[in-house]
């Protein structure tokens, strides 16, 4: 099996607006982000800074992306306008792989 | 009432109160998708993604904390997350990009905060300036 390239939206031009998209836009919040890494860390003391949480961010916005889109494109192979779990198990391995 | 089965749900009930923001989010994402390719998803899709989600950020997490490690670091940063990419050249590239894009903001925040001090503290000699920036460097480099 070929990895498949992971379809990402068009960069937005000029300054960086990754903060303020966060707001408007739908996709994880910093915090969450943070605390749902914390819960996994062995060591107490280990943090993340506070780009790295924005790329984190944006990594589980393109996971999201990813899986919902492949998911939608399997139903739509099978002639179907519903996407059931079953479409998101079929994809599943590829997209783990890639990730 | 013991004080560790106490703990215990604490950690559950905040695990759980985390996937409900999650799940939260992954829908708004599902939806935008739906949208875009004019296609519906079972609510049961919409949960297993959730808990999909969930799942990878265990692995990141501690792949994360292990590259931090490996930097003789306690503080995950950029580099960690850019290696977390690795697997796909699309995904490497966009993070990169998103990388750099904050990069360069970081820095016009800090051309505008110096802007702002330079103006309200007046007018300094030039060797002063000279230190500071020296001061900045090396705490940089610690």
């Amino acid at each position: 099996m070929m990895p498949r390239a992971i379809v990402v939206p068009p960069l937005p031009r000029g300054r960086c607006r990754m903060e303020k998209r966060e707001e408007s836009a739908s996709g994880f919040r910093k915090e969450t982000v943070n605390k749902i890494l914390q819960l996994h860390f062995k060591d107490d003391k280990t943090r993340v800074s506070s780009d790295a949480l924005l790329l984190m961010a944006e990594m589980l916005n393109v996971f999201v992306r990813e899986a919902s889109a492949r998911g939608a494109r399997q139903a739509q192979a099978e002639d179907l306008d519903r996407v059931d779990i079953e479409h998101v198990e079929k994809v599943l391995p590829q997209l783990l792989l890639d990730f | 009432m013991e004080p560790e089965g106490e703990q215990e749900r604490e950690r559950l009930l905040h695990s759980q109160r985390l996937k409900a923001a999650v799940h939260y989010t992954v829908g708004c994402l599902c939806q935008e998708v739906a949208e875009d390719k004019g296609i519906q998803f079972s609510k049961q899709t919409i949960a297993a993604i959730s808990e999909i989600t969930f799942r990878q950020c265990e692995v990141f997490a501690k792949d994360l904390e292990m590259f931090a490690r490996h930097g003789k670091r306690t503080v995950i940063n950029s580099e960690d997350v850019k290696l977390l990419a690795r697997r796909s050249n699309s995904l490497l590239r966009y993070i990169t990009q998103k990388s750099e894009e904050l990069a360069l903001n970081n820095l016009e925040q800090k051309e505008r905060k110096k802007k702002k001090s330079s103006t309200a503290k007046g007018k300094r000699t030039s060797d002063e300036q000279v230190e500071v920036m020296a001061e900045s460097e090396d705490s940089n480099m610690a």
